[in-house]
């Protein structure tokens, strides 16, 4: 038997099968007559389709269904909903959220958006195909840049959405704000842009969807982050079918990071296809088509200003962003931009007024929808780089400006500007601590050392705070089988940050039963009747808790049973360590004697957990960098981070969940960026000019966690660590890059801070201008 | 990808005749570029003719003047030949630093160079290092050889069998990496020709125009004072560079001067003066 206890670096579970290529992934799926699909995408941002011939097509060998979006809105299938919280904006806005069929129907919105479906008996033919139908576009004239979008003259993506936008969205207290403003001593102003990215997970989008006219249920696998959810939408909005007729499946996920929660419309055309054909029906994304068609995340431009006194006490911020959210509202798009961004605002700073502006706005790109950290990167971006910025232009230390306005413990639990219940933390402690870890006197002697071999050293401290979020509710399933085995089905949903390991070792760690007795199951909508999936760092927070409260349930159903083992009164036996014990008698029995002598079902369980509040992760990030100063090459040389998530469940994954979340920041920071031209095509539409951060570039990390403040918000006291180190990174890095070339007068630069970018700051002194973008939008 | 016939002819003759025989014929060395190409349905060659099946093409022999590579061998048996490190240590790093291990393991010095694509290493490494390309032809100076973006002296069916290299007094090659691609944002190869082949200074530069070409006024100062500091000031003209989003041309012009001064401060610095690095 092998114990477990919470807090324990348990090894994961899942490792042996995925480094010995025994993972199943979609494209491992292979059903019985099998035929293959692809997709047409639209050549252009945006096209008037005047006529689609799939004549030559049709006749091509193998082909089997060739269907267009006119056809499959004449076959009735309907559109894909948005699921945003912010449905309300300013003067009462309501949110305007344009019809979303699976492909276009009269008009192709965005570049890859799909045309027409292709089945045919192999990938090839398929492929061969998309390359014979014939459609007759009108190109349109495309807009990319959100600000564009709203001036009065731009291209409307939407005749009945006037000035592209989807929604208009404020939050804080504005006549506070504008108080705060008139009455401080310093007003900084700073236009800035937080880059359009996408996470480009190693497995792309794929599934395989069969159905059964037997009994008129369908089969989806399908590489996902959210199987319940996205079940609802293919079933019931878009087949028009029972949801309880499709079973959906998510098997191993190879990384998600958001990009794969939402509604795509792939799926239900396969099952469609596979219907009509009545043959199960495969389709895989490629490379080049996920690059078109998978959701971006960020892409905010911002005006963001701090009011403050001269002795550097903050009195207010405001913030003015928008958010280009693609030509649809997708899944969650208009809420990234606006309630989204605007929660965190101000991170763990006591100030005392703040309003936010957020406006989601159409463009004639991908769509948006939730990226890693989903708004709380780009609060702590808009607030970390106008605390730098100020710092810089007043000639404040930026450590010190920063110590300086950090919310006091004592002044917690606080109701923020923002609405969010600051119940616990202790960020002065987090940030000192990080600063020891970095070691003043170490970081003086590698800027000495930089000096001498002609490099600039660059250090930033950023403090951040976030939030957890995704769907409030989770499902846990325990039975105990006649075998001694024990299943586990929880509707959180891992996409390789360890679930497999860690809710397993909650349970055997809670009951006391052997950790590698438990058969764990998730994403499988036929294992629990609800689940959450993944998003919004609620893996422990939420599907953590639903296991812990299964288990305190079976121990409640055990309790009778063993108080009949100890002949004992139930009202006597405590449960401690794995043992039911009658303190009087001083017998004792085992949770596995219990288990072995209940009968069949007795203690099996099903239980759902519903979160109340959402839990604030917070920390606190700080790194170096050396600058070359001669190409403008950055190296990041050191990494430090203290975490407050709560209760740690298993450090091992939670240093994973930081140290790759701290790597996609870096990657953004430096070298990723998503490019259109003007009229929408994509430069970068490949490895070759996306530049994903490769292992040589992230340094080395020291990693701590604080659990002296465990939140009240669940049983587990957990506060969600998945996203938390995208979330602190990009100030971290950006600001440390700003540091190093202090002495060149660079105070502001744009991500990703390309070679070029740091080395042209540098010839220009650091010209720019602190209001290059707002303009006439602001 | 579209269908196409594959061969694996066993002697150089049988792969000129199966070329020759062929409408649409497409020689296939290491398949770094072929392959990638020929899946996006950029090429679609009827016939595909592999030529890892004829004997001794990729073998490596070092001699006192002169480092002769086969034009099937791959990036990484070049960057772990000893020989090759012994005579031209700059060549076997510029071998050991191209793509990455997957790439180094398939792809080949003939394939590079035929492709001659405008970031490719090997192409400054051959023009720097004045070496002579043998097909199964006839023999051409690196100096004929490139020709322009994607371009080369070969003729339609010409087959490369090797690459012979005069041994040089020194050699360094510095690199600029593209952060996406790590193909050559600039690349600068500087060569000293010992006293038999001449004894002058080339200078080769890839990755910044549409192909690789020598610097002249570099290699005319470096003759006269061979030091990172006779080169301050040097310019190359950056009319017909490259612009995208990775890089300007003027900043692609500024990175070769500081990456020929990183190169000539290697071999100037280097113990042995053979010099080396990326």
């Amino acid at each position: 038997m092998t114990d477990v206890s919470i807090g324990q670096a348990v090894r994961r579970t899942e490792d042996e099968r995925f480094l010995t290529g025994r993972g199943t992934y979609i494209d491992d799926i292979n059903m019985d007559g099998q035929a293959r699909a692809a997709v047409l995408r639209s050549p252009h941002a945006h096209a008037r389709i005047k006529a689609i011939d799939t004549t030559e097509a049709e006749a091509l060998d193998g082909v089997l269904l060739i269907i267009t979006g006119q056809q499959w809105v004449a076959e009735g299938m309907g559109t894909l909903p948005t699921k945003t919280a912010v449905r309300k904006g300013r003067n009462d806005m309501d949110l305007m959220e344009p019809p979303r069929h699976c492909m276009a129907v009269d008009t192709a919105r965005y570049l890859g958006e799909p045309v027409a479906f292709v089945v045919a008996e192999t990938q090839d033919a398929a492929n061969q195909a998309l390359d014979l139908i014939e459609v007759d576009y009108e190109p349109l004239e495309a807009v990319i840049d959100p600000i564009k979008a709203l001036a009065p003259d731009a291209p409307q993506i939407w005749d009945d959405i006037p000035g592209n936008l989807s929604i208009d969205f404020e939050l804080g207290d504005k006549e506070g704000t504008d108080k705060a403003f008139e009455d401080a001593d310093h007003v900084v102003t700073l236009d800035l842009i937080n880059n359009r990215v996408t996470a480009v997970p190693i497995e792309p989008r794929g599934c395989v969807g069969s159905y059964d006219a037997a009994t008129d249920t369908y089969t989806l696998f399908n590489s996902t982050q959210n199987v319940h959810a996205n079940r609802d939408m293919f079933a019931e909005n878009v087949l028009g079918i029972d949801k309880n007729t499709l079973h959906h499946i998510a098997p191993d996920v190879g990384g998600g990071f958001g990009v794969k929660n939402g509604a795509y419309p792939e799926p239900p055309m396969v099952l469609y296809a596979a219907k009509k054909l009545g043959r199960p029906v495969k389709w895989i994304n490629t490379r080049s088509d996920s690059f078109l068609s998978d959701t971006h995340g960020r892409g905010q431009t911002s005006r963001v200003q701090l009011a403050l006194n001269s002795d550097g006490t903050f009195l207010g911020l405001r913030t003015s962003t928008v958010g280009g959210i693609g030509a649809y509202c997708w899944t969650v798009g208009p809420f990234t931009p606006t309630g989204g961004s605007a929660r965190t605002q101000g991170g763990p700073y006591a100030f005392p007024a703040m309003h936010y502006r957020g406006r989601a706005v159409f463009i004639n790109t991908a769509p948006m929808d939730p990226y890693r950290g989903a708004g709380r990167p780009e609060a702590t971006f808009q607030t970390e780089r106008i605390i730098e910025y100020a710092a810089r232009k007043l000639g404040l230390d930026p450590v010190e400006i920063r110590r300086k306005n950090l919310m006091p413990p004592d002044s917690l639990p606080y109701k923020s500007p923002m609405g969010m219940d600051i119940d616990c933390g202790d960020f002065p402690h987090l940030f000192e601590r990080t600063l020891e870890m970095a070691g003043p006197d170490s970081l003086k002697a590698q800027a000495e050392k930089a000096k001498q071999a002609g490099r600039l050293f660059g250090f930033a401290i950023a403090p951040y705070l976030e939030c957890t979020g995704g769907g409030p509710k989770e499902y846990a399933g325990v039975t105990f089988n006649p075998d001694g085995t024990v299943g586990l089905a929880v509707g959180s949903h891992s996409t390789g940050m360890g679930h497999e390991t860690a809710l397993p070792q909650l349970l055997a760690a809670q009951l006391g039963i052997d950790f590698e007795s438990i058969q764990f199951t998730q994403a499988d909508t036929a294992a629990t009747p609800l689940g959450g999936g993944h998003g919004g760092s609620r893996g422990m927070e939420v599907g953590g808790n639903a296991v812990a409260q299964a288990a305190g349930e079976i121990i409640e159903k055990a309790v009778p049973l063993a108080a009949h083992l100890l002949q004992s009164d139930a009202a006597k036996v405590t449960f401690e360590n794995g043992t039911f014990s009658d303190a009087t008698s001083g017998a004792s029995v085992s949770m596995n004697e219990v288990i072995e002598s209940a009968e069949p079902g007795a203690l099996d369980t099903g239980s759902t957990f519903e979160r109340g509040v959402i839990s604030i992760p917070n920390g606190c990030h700080a790194a170096t960098v050396e600058v070359d100063p001669d190409t403008g090459a950055v190296e990041l040389t050191g990494y430090w981070v203290m975490d407050d998530f709560g209760t740690i469940i298993n450090p091992l994954l939670a240093d994973g969940q930081v140290m790759g979340g701290i790597a996609q920041g870096i990657g953004q920071a430096l070298t990723e960026n998503i490019v259109y031209d003007d009229s929408g095509q994509l430069i970068t539409g490949s490895l070759m000019d996306y530049g994903l951060p490769r292992a040589d570039v992230i340094p080395n990390m020291e990693i701590g966690y604080y659990e002296g403040a465990p939140t009240a918000k669940n049983p587990l006291g957990v506060k969600g660590a998945g996203e938390a180190g995208c979330v602190g990174s990009l100030p971290a890095v950006v600001n440390a890059v700003l540091d190093a070339l202090k002495d060149h007068g660079v105070v502001h630069m744009e991500m990703p801070l390309t070679p070029e970018k740091v080395w042209r700051a540098i010839q220009d002194k650091g010209a720019h201008d602190p209001e290059g973008y707002m303009g006439d939008v602001n | 990808m579209e269908d196409f016939s594959y061969q694996k002819p066993k002697s150089l003759k049988d792969a000129v005749d199966a070329f020759g025989a062929s409408d649409d014929g497409l020689f296939l060395a290491g398949g770094q570029t072929v392959i990638p190409v020929m899946k996006l349905g950029l090429a679609a060659p009827a016939d595909v003719i592999d030529l890892s099946g004829i004997p001794d093409l990729g073998a490596i022999t070092v001699s006192d003047t002169t480092v002769s590579i086969g034009a099937m061998a791959t990036h990484a048996a070049v960057g772990a030949s000893e020989d090759i490190r012994q005579a031209i240590p700059a060549l076997a790093d510029l071998a050991a630093g191209i793509g990455d291990p997957q790439v180094r393991a398939r792809g080949t010095l003939g394939g590079s160079i035929a492709n001659n694509d405008p970031a490719a290493d090997y192409p400054a490494a051959m023009l720097a290092l004045n070496a002579t390309i043998t097909t199964d032809k006839r023999d051409i100076t690196a100096d004929d050889f490139f020709t322009g973006m994607f371009e080369t002296a070969l003729e339609e069916g010409e087959i490369i069998t090797r690459v012979d290299i005069p041994v040089v007094d020194a050699a360094a090659y510095a690199k600029f990496a593209n952060p996406a691609s790590r193909f050559a944002l600039a690349g600068v190869f500087v060569a000293q020709m010992n006293d038999e082949s001449g004894g002058e200074v080339r200078v080769a530069v890839t990755g910044a125009g549409p192909g690789v070409f020598r610097a002249e006024q570099m290699e005319a100062v470096l003759s006269n004072d061979f030091s990172a500091a006779a080169l301050e000031g040097v310019s190359v003209a950056a009319d017909d560079f490259n612009s995208d989003i990775h890089a300007s041309a003027e900043y692609r012009a500024h990175l070769i001067g500081v990456l020929a001064k990183r190169a000539v401060l290697t071999m100037t610095g280097a113990a042995n003066g053979k010099g080396g690095g990326q």
